[in-house]
């Protein structure tokens, strides 16, 4: 049996983390998981999948949720612990996947396949690229990568001990304005097999 | 100097409680720490202010444990009655949950309407409002709930809309007796109001709005339940037996329970007060429980007993320091002696507040001040507290925040994928909350004016 491997990526928005992932998952030949989480989720449930992904990756609003004894009011706490949730059994089962966000490194830190990698970029590059996939004006493009950071800041610091883009927190951080997608994604895939033995 | 200090830490309390970053026990028992220290040490520089607000002399009072006859004013601080009586209701609800009477009383409903989604709609809106006239709304929904979604599972129905009705009724239900709900049994031991007294008031204004509410969520819901009716295999039902994991500890429980409810309803006859029906009722639960004893008070809900016991103190502080005198003339002047204004104040004010902050430290609050404008204004003040408590305990309802018993059904439901966020929320819950509010009103003017 093939030896698991789970890879973790998160990413600052405009970094291309997204597109590295997928490029890792194809590399490696095994699925990803990202807002098709989700879908996986709402197919096993029988429920609507465009319900639950308003809530993906959403932090959660202080002043219109509660919590009592484990409890919890809020939507996008429930989405997030359904996706925990999943990737653990998912990781249980011994699959391999590689997972964009959703504080994977901090909820599947236990196993051992577990690589656990950051991704950020120059706000140059971050921008240049956001408005060409985009198709957005500069300003616009600043706008969305912050929106977005700060929600993804929001919602990993809420449910990890741990910073979001924290280098401690990751096995490697890596700005992907310096090699370019293609020259990340090979650096990345050496260090992969290189943490699982390959390359001896 | 010492009303600005009890007002700050009050306001602190209040928003520590809204963000929720700290535990709600941590906070009250932080700020009654301050209000002691502050408030009465530096400010008032006042230890009888501590000791009365400590109101540890309760426990040696014959009248903490037996009251027959006329009551004294209750003094301001701890409310000790109301920490024994809930702690002692814990540990039997503790004990039953235990023996699997919850799940055996929704499962026999169940079945005896041939297990079809608008039926159980129903009698599980009578059943979640008279077992929240008992015991505490969050375990009725607790157990309701996720019998509800093991039910949806079967019969491929939404458990959503019956979840929110279920939501609803216990609040509802919860209003109708002095310990139904936390503000109830905070206004019932603080002005000393028996449990005839709570069932005959706001009991009725409850009954007459449960009619309205049964036929509310009926009409809302029907089209949506009767879409898959009874698509289960008939042997695949959960039958109510496989609930009871000991028979023994089953029958114990139901006992309990029913000499609790007799105990509640005669308490006025027989001189017993609440606390000495708690204590009574905890200590028969952990006789008859065996070894299960211990693992039942290791189960206990302490943090809701040390947040009470914080929040009596920061409310204590206001008290003292005459600020929620200040509120209660507030209120006197803007309605200008009127009681129709002011029982409009009190009850809307309280309804809309309770929607989005817990109602517990709000009805807290509140005593003081209706007793004040009782005072002050020469409106009955036994109107005004049921006025309080049917604000208070319906106002929780509108909002997905607004009571305990609702996280608690929105998180059941969720866990199984059923997302309730504020729309699907407030499109059902705030309809009935105003519906039941003017009916509140109506029966308020109608009775006592």
């Amino acid at each position: 049996m093939e030896k698991q491997l789970i890879i973790s990526i998160g990413r600052e928005f405009g970094s291309g983390g997204h597109v590295i992932a997928e490029a890792l998952a194809k590399r490696f030949n095994i699925p990803l998981y990202d807002h098709n989480l989700l879908d996986h989720i709402a197919e096993e449930k029988n429920l609507n999948a465009e319900e639950l992904k308003k809530f993906d990756e959403k932090p959660r609003n202080v002043l219109l949720s509660r919590t009592f004894k484990g409890h919890s009011s809020s939507p996008s706490d429930h989405i997030a612990m359904m996706q925990f949730d999943y990737l653990k059994k998912k990781a249980e089962k011994g699959e391999s996947f590689v997972v964009v966000g959703r504080c994977a490194e901090m909820v599947l830190k236990e196993y051992e396949a577990m690589i656990s990698l950051f991704v950020l970029g120059d706000k140059e590059c971050k921008t240049k690229r956001v408005m060409e996939v985009y198709d957005i004006s500069k300003e616009e493009a600043r706008k969305k990568m912050e929106r977005h950071d700060v929600y993804r800041k929001q919602y990993h610091n809420s449910y990890c001990d741990s910073k979001w883009g924290d280098s401690r927190s990751y096995d490697l951080c890596i700005n992907s304005s310096r090699l370019g997608i293609d020259g990340t994604v090979a650096m990345l895939a050496d260090y992969i097999r290189a943490r699982r033995g390959e390359n001896k | 100097m010492a009303t600005i200090a009890a007002v700050t830490i009050f306001v602190l309390m209040f928003v520590l409680i809204v963000m929720d970053k700290i535990k709600r026990h941590y906070v009250t028992l932080g700020c009654g720490l301050l209000t002691l220290v502050v408030v009465f040490g530096f400010c008032m520089h006042s230890i009888p202010a501590i000791m009365e607000t400590l109101s540890l002399h309760s426990f040696i009072e014959p009248s903490f444990w037996y009251a027959a006859g006329e009551h004294e004013e209750a003094a301001a601080g701890i409310n000790w009655a109301t920490i024994v009586f809930i702690a002692g209701m814990m540990v039997m609800v503790e004990g039953m949950g235990k023996a699997g009477f919850f799940r055996w009383l929704c499962l026999s409903i169940a079945k005896a309407v041939k297990y079809r989604a608008v039926p159980i709609l129903i009698t599980f809106m009578i059943m979640s409002a008279l077992l929240a006239m008992f015991i505490d709304s969050i375990t009725v929904i607790l157990f309701l709930a996720a019998v509800t979604v093991e039910l949806a599972q079967l019969l491929k129905f939404n458990p959503v809309p019956m979840i929110l009705a279920e939501i609803f009724c216990a609040n509802l239900g919860g209003s109708a007796t002095m310990c139904g709900d936390p503000p109830n049994i905070i206004i019932g031991t603080s002005l000393h109001y028996s449990f005839a007294d709570f069932v005959t008031n706001t009991g009725l204004i409850a009954l007459i709005s449960m009619v309205f509410i049964v036929f509310y969520f009926y009409f809302c819901f029907r089209k949506e339940l009767s879409k898959n009716n009874n698509t289960g295999a008939a042997g695949s039902y959960p039958q109510p037996s496989e609930a009871i994991e000991n028979k023994r500890a089953f029958a114990v429980s139901c006992v309990i329970f029913g000499a609790a409810v007799i105990l509640l309803v005669t308490h006025a006859q027989t001189g017993l007060t609440v606390a000495t029906i708690g204590l009574f009722i905890a200590v028969v639960t952990l006789l008859t429980s065996g070894k299960d004893a211990i693992i039942i008070l290791k189960k206990l809900d302490y943090e809701t007993l040390f947040f009470f016991i914080g929040l009596f103190v920061v409310v204590g502080g206001l008290e003292q320091t005459g600020a929620l005198t200040a509120v209660a003339e507030f209120i006197g002047k803007i309605s200008e002696g009127n009681a129709m204004l002011m029982i409009a104040i009190v009850l809307w004010v309280s309804a809309i507040a309770s929607a989005f902050v817990d109602n517990i430290p709000f009805a807290a609050t509140m005593i003081p001040v209706i007793k004040t404008l009782s005072a002050t204004q020469g409106v009955d003040l036994d109107t005004l507290a049921w006025t309080l408590s049917m604000g208070t305990d319906i106002g929780g309802s509108a909002t997905p925040i607004g009571a305990s018993a609702n996280v608690v059904g929105i998180s059941m439901a969720a866990k199984e994928g059923h997302i309730i966020g504020w729309g699907k929320y407030c499109k059902y819950a705030v309809p009935a909350t105003i519906i039941v509010m003017v009916i509140s009103m109506v029966c308020i003017y109608a009775r006592y004016l």
